[in-house]
């Protein structure tokens, strides 16, 4: 199935039938011209007159046409994204048939068997965007041959159409199991952080709360004892996005980075993992049984940057950037401007996860 | 529409697009037969579900190949027609393209082998009833074209067969097409060629079932054939002077060999002036008249009293003296002029006419003229005589031909040849001139067009007698008995009238339009535009009186408001101009069917960083030219960023 048969430059073009017509036409014509035969003129008159017709018929009922896209609700860079194509006859005269709608934006050409005047079409079509990102449908070119076949005819139908393209995610077996969580982490952390289980005791600092104050310890010991509970890491992954482009630096890169990063959360969403997406501006989280979709929108407007950008990188956090160095620790600042072989070079490989 | 139904159409379209070629008999009839049974023994193998096979393909090739020399023989020894063997050629394709639709889709050239039987069908007709045969035959092309075009874009995308455009549709377009059609027969130009003249021959089926000689010692007939051979339109006042209508073509002024002869001397090209052709002398009262004229074989039946005719490129006198021949194809709208004394230029074979008068026929022409000496008075005596003594007989069949002799003395009856060739005896037994016409008398009033219709039965003869000045018309033959004297019903009149209006109407305004016909069309119109404007300013001036000069004021400004409408338009054309300019400097080429869009593409390959400058302007430009609404803020940022790419 292929739009290539349809696509051309201009707004007309003849077909083979239309070739063969227009030269049987001339050919009466010139017969009619020499033998002066006025049944041979009637026959001329009906041919162009059909012509004309064609010409006016294709031209008259594209002309009356205006598209709609609607009804994506998720999309993905390179996976075909099932919507609506809308399609409005306006005129009051011309039925419009075998209707072909081509677009960049269209996975296949959509066939529309007939568009009446003063009506509505609306078909289910398959959408593909190559790249994750606010997609702008502007046009899609409308092509019919009706009504006789003579023409190819062309026009450009404005849509106005914003899409929010989420980033490119592998889904196959191979990629499922590079993402999967290594044996061992789904235990528990033993490690201090957020959950309902003290892991241990600490001094007090300054900004604790005074929720965590051990009363008991404190009592005993005549000063404030804080509990530490343990970490909860278990069912949970911090992913930190570094959206740093060095110069020089392909844009696939950092899409690719960008797409490693989201087949990561969209496995880890699969495996009903808590996720926390960190940004430099904002830090997301998707909790079990919740949408991950502001994740997904956040990495698809990301946006590169042309210079560093501060990050502070957490135990146990997965980095991703372009930079490919030996990795963060925890507690490091991913600031370039100090060491830009600090950044980690994960690009959705588990074994970089730092800890 | 299944599948099997469409094919049924195709071989049926076929089939009904060679039926016209019955009638026209522009190739053998049994070719016609053979291709018919051919193509019907296949629509019942296609309608029984068992393919169109009816020959196997292989074999079908074989007599393909073997038509080729076949098409040689049939136009040199068979046909001996080019045309009709090309016919033949295409009947035969015809026959063999459903055979081969089974190994190869083929249906585009189908329609057009249906096409091209249809146009040889529609080349050698000329009757009315081709106009309902192309009517439903067109309706039948759209609805398979439409089909066709629907498969084709189905299939490009690899869809099934899907839900084929209607009848309905089908019909909507035949009116559409028609519409055009009708439109633009008149402005088609009419030049002919002046080198190849073109393969339309004569039509056929028109003859006169007149005969180059009378001879009254054969049996003859006159054919009951109601086919209208010309029509003449004469101007109400003038049908006193010139009706009965009299299309005189045959002037038999030489006995000879028990036969009456035309004296021939050869064709002389009748020369014009203005495309008049003058070929007598006028006399008396002078009218108008139309003569439309059906084929006779290049002869031209002309009214008793023409002296001027126009609307021929040639005329010729000849083969004998005042009678008439043409090359142009007929049909023929003539303009004469008639008069009521018209001399001849060259008065000729004024002698008697060589037929042996015995005692017993001088005995008779004495008796009849007495003592009368002047040439209308002896005619009109003897004319007298024979319409009060002689009876009409027409097509006595039964009867065995005699003579002249027996006729005058004996019988006194019989048809219009023997009273026109009996008066030239008894004239010429008193000395005096007289040959005899042949051609159409009569003719029936159409109420409806105006027109009288000259029918083949109206075939008739009469004399002619010199009165040394010029010829005057006798007819012996009792007039109540004369062709087209019979009564019919008023219904069938009435009915009669109606059919040869629309004949009428089709022979005059289409198989006979030329150009003149399109000269008079559009002087007309420019005739009745110029006084249409006259009158209104006119009404105007009469009505409003200053205001006419206000007029002048809104003219000047709807002037001004146009011009500012298509500078308006230039505008928006110069943006695109400036835009195709500016990609061609970087490499791009702007055909004139190339979109900016299309152009901003192949930049966005060739430059990337010119492309990713050059897009806002390209959107705004797009969002400009193809919006709805208007947007002057809009329309400056367009003037402005074209103004800095400008610089």
């Amino acid at each position: 199935m292929s739009s290539a048969a349809f696509e051309f430059n201009g707004v007309v073009r003849f077909t083979k039938i239309g070739t063969t017509y227009l030269a049987a036409t001339m050919v009466l014509a010139i017969s009619a011209i020499n033998t002066g035969n006025n049944a041979l003129y009637i026959g001329v008159a009906l041919m162009l007159g059909s012509l004309l017709l064609s010409g006016i018929a294709s031209k008259g009922g594209l002309k009356h046409l205006h598209a709609e896209i609607g009804g994506m609700e998720e999309v993905w860079a390179g996976r075909p994204a099932h919507g609506t194509l809308r399609v409005r006859n306006e005129s009051r005269i011309w039925n419009v048939r075998d209707v072909v709608i081509t677009s960049e934006a269209l996975a296949e050409p959509v066939l529309l068997a007939e568009v009446q005047r003063r009506g509505t079409v609306e078909v289910d079509a398959a959408f593909l965007f190559p790249r994750r990102g606010l997609a702008h449908v502007h046009s899609v070119d409308s092509y019919t041959r009706y009504p006789f076949g003579f023409f190819l005819k062309k026009r450009r139908l404005r849509v106005r159409s914003e899409v929010l393209v989420y980033p490119r995610v592998s889904t196959g077996e191979d990629v499922r199991e590079q993402f999967r969580p290594a044996p061992g982490e789904e235990s528990v952390a033993n490690l201090p952080g957020p959950g309902s289980e003290i892991h241990s005791f600490r001094e007090y600092a300054r900004g604790d709360s005074l929720r965590h104050v051990h009363w008991k310890k404190s009592a005993s010991l005549g000063r404030w004892i804080m509990k530490q509970t343990e970490a909860e890491s278990s069912s949970s992954i911090h992913v930190l996005v570094d959206p740093y482009q060095p110069q020089g630096t392909p844009d696939d890169e950092l899409e690719q980075m960008i797409s490693s990063a989201a087949t990561l959360i969209y496995h880890a969403v699969q495996r009903d993992l808590d996720v926390t997406l960190s940004l430099p501006s904002t830090t997301l989280r998707a909790r079990q049984n919740q949408s991950a979709s502001p994740l997904f929108r956040a990495l698809a407007l990301l946006e590169a940057s042309p210079v560093p950008v501060h990050q502070f990188v957490e135990r146990d956090t997965i980095v991703f950037s372009v930079m490919t160095s030996s990795g963060a620790k925890t507690g490091d600042l991913l600031g370039h401007e100090r060491d830009s072989s600090l950044g980690t070079g994960i690009t959705g490989d588990p074994a970089s996860r730092r800890g | 529409m299944t599948r099997r139904s469409r094919e049924l159409e195709t071989l049926l379209l076929a089939m009904f697009a060679a039926v016209p070629l019955y009638f026209t008999y522009a190739i053998s009839q049994l070719s016609l037969v053979l291709f018919h049974l051919f193509m019907a023994a296949v629509v019942v193998r296609v309608a029984l579900s068992r393919g169109p096979e009816l020959l196997p393909a292989r074999m079908m090739r074989w007599l393909a190949i073997a038509y080729v020399p076949f098409y040689i023989v049939d136009a040199v020894f068979l046909s001996r027609s080019a045309i009709a063997a090309s016919t033949h050629l295409v009947l035969f394709i015809a026959a063999y393209q459903p055979v081969e639709s089974v190994h190869r889709s083929n249906h585009a050239q189908r329609i057009l082998t249906t096409a091209l039987i249809f146009i040889a069908s529609l080349a050698t007709s000329t009757h009315i009833t081709i106009v309902v045969f192309v009517f439903v035959f067109a309706f039948f092309v759209f609805r398979q074209l439409m089909y066709l075009s629907h498969q084709e874009t189905a299939g490009v995308l690899g869809r099934d067969y899907g839900e084929p455009p209607t009848a309905k549709a089908a019909l909507f377009y035949l009116t559409g097409a028609v519409a055009l059609g009708a439109l633009l027969f008149p402005l088609l130009p009419r030049l002919r060629n002046p080198l190849v003249r073109g393969f339309a021959g004569p039509l056929a089926g028109a003859s006169t079932a007149l005969n180059d000689t009378i001879n009254l010692n054969r049996r003859r007939t006159t054919p009951q054939d109601a086919t209208i051979v010309a029509r003449v339109w004469i101007e109400e006042e003038a049908r006193p002077y010139f009706t009965p209508v009299r299309l005189r073509g045959m002037l038999y002024d030489r006995y000879e060999n028990g036969e009456w002869k035309q004296n021939l001397r050869g064709l002389r090209q009748v020369s014009s002036r203005g495309g008049i052709h003058t070929i007598a002398h006028a006399g008396g009262i002078e009218r108008a008249a139309i003569v439309q004229l059906r084929s006779m074989k290049g002869k031209v039946f002309l009214p008793t009293g023409t002296y001027e005719v126009k609307g021929m490129q040639t005329l010729y006198e000849g083969a004998a003296p005042e009678t008439y021949y043409t090359y142009d194809d007929p049909p023929l709208t003539l303009e004469v002029r008639l008069s009521a004394e018209p001399r001849p230029l060259r008065p000729s074979h004024l002698e008697m006419s060589g037929y042996p008068i015995s005692p017993a026929v001088e005995t008779l022409a004495h008796t009849i003229v007495g003592d009368e000496t002047s040439v209308s008075g002896k005619a009109a005596l003897i004319e007298q005589y024979m319409l009060r003594n002689f009876r009409y007989i027409p097509n006595d069949a039964s009867a065995p031909p005699k003579s002249l002799e027996r006729f005058l003395l004996f019988d006194r009856g019989g048809h219009c040849e023997y009273f026109a060739a009996g008066m030239v005896a008894l004239l010429n037994a008193t000395g005096v001139p007289a040959r005899i016409a042949g051609g159409f008398y009569g003719g029936q009033l159409n109420p409806l067009t105006g027109y009288y219709a000259i029918r083949r039965e109206d075939a008739h003869a009469w004399t002619e007698v010199w009165d040394g000045d010029r010829w005057l018309t006798y007819d012996a033959t009792p007039a109540s008995l004369r062709p087209g004297a019979a009564q019919s019903n008023p219904l069938q009149v009435y009915l009669a009238a109606l059919s040869d209006s629309a004949t009428f109407f089709w022979d005059r305004y289409v198989l006979t339009f030329g150009l003149g016909d399109q000269i008079s069309l559009f002087t007309d119109l420019f005739t009745w535009v110029g006084e249409s404007s006259s009158k209104l300013r006119e009404r105007m001036s009469a009505a409003t009186g200053h205001l006419a000069r206000d007029a002048s004021t809104l003219l000047v400004v709807l002037v001004a408001l146009s011009l500012g409408a298509l500078l308006f338009r230039r505008r928006r054309r110069r943006a695109f101009d400036f835009l195709a300019e500016y990609l061609t400097a970087q490499g791009i080429t702007v055909g004139p069917a190339m979109t900016v869009e299309e152009a901003l593409r192949q930049l966005r390959m060739q430059h990337p960083e010119a492309a990713v400058e050059l897009e806002p302007l390209v959107a705004l430009y797009e969002e400009e030219s193809f919006s709805s609404s208007r947007d002057a803020n809009r329309a400056r940022a367009l003037r402005r960023k074209l103004a800095e790419l400008k610089t």
